[in-house]
């Protein structure tokens, strides 16, 4: 199938690459059907790109690679919402903001989206611990990473965990 | 809506499980107790505003700022 996108044009994607929301995300109760991107010439963020509404993307970072001592901690509800046993078979994500400054840019640990792999169903859960800030600021954190480990990458792990599809693999030829 | 009247110490039931009363009142602020499930998510309905403000900006970031970020964090030479 195939889905507009404002940012990378035509997108052709399974309909197994499909992640519902069934609730929505916050704000976005309408949008339900999501599918999460890998841009090759991106070398840190993953992006949250929706099936239906064209220029709704969101991109997103896996907190480990800021906050190593982060823990998601579901609730029976988001488990059962999420069509999970436990924490296991999920993958957990942060939605970024990135303003003017890109050195204020942010993650969001208070709400993150976490996807049941197996089953392609996503949620963002909003969690219980008031410690995890909703605009925590992480431009110094992965700067420190690269300075410390030049060589270790710190892009987005979403492709190698087969939630994300990567674009350039999709993406038709183009004559001429 | 259901709005119910209720005086300082007496409490509301929400299902079998759920118990709200009011603690203290001073002035224009009413602080309220409440009883529930571990599993039961209580926040200020700030939070939820928050969160939707963060999805909505979040939302309209161009791919160019995001390659701007991993420019910034390239290490350099």
């Amino acid at each position: 199938m195939q889905i507009q996108t404002s940012r990378f044009g035509s997108v052709s994607i399974e309909s197994d690459d499909v992640l519902t929301f069934p609730e929505g995300l916050l704000g976005f109760n309408e949008l339900r059907q999501f599918v999460l991107l890998d841009d090759p010439t991106d070398e840190i963020f993953a992006w949250l790109q929706s099936c239906e509404e064209p220029n709704i993307a969101f991109p997103l970072l896996e907190p480990e690679l800021f906050a190593p001592n982060y823990s998601v901690h579901l609730t029976k509800h988001d488990l059962e919402a999420l069509n999970l046993d436990s924490n296991r078979g999920s993958r957990s994500f942060a939605i970024i903001t990135i303003p003017q400054d890109p050195t204020q840019m942010t993650a969001n640990l208070k709400a993150p989206i976490v996807i049941n792999v197996a089953k392609r169903v996503a949620r963002q859960c909003v969690l219980q611990d008031n410690q995890l800030a909703i605009r925590e600021p992480i431009f110094t954190r992965l700067q420190q990473r690269v300075v410390q480990n030049p060589k270790s990458s710190i892009k987005s792990q979403a492709l190698d965990w087969g939630v994300a599809v990567p674009l350039n693999k999709h993406t038709p030829e183009v004559e001429g | 809506m259901l709005v119910l009247t209720r005086k300082l110490g007496e409490s509301i039931a929400i299902d079998d499980h759920i118990k709200i009363r009011v603690v203290q009142i001073k002035g224009k602020q009413v602080r309220l107790g409440i009883e529930a499930p571990k599993d039961t998510k209580i926040h200020r309905e700030e939070v939820y505003l928050a969160i939707q403000n963060q999805n909505q900006e979040s939302a309209s970031t161009s791919s160019d700022s995001t390659k701007a970020v991993a420019k910034l964090l390239k290490p350099q030479g």
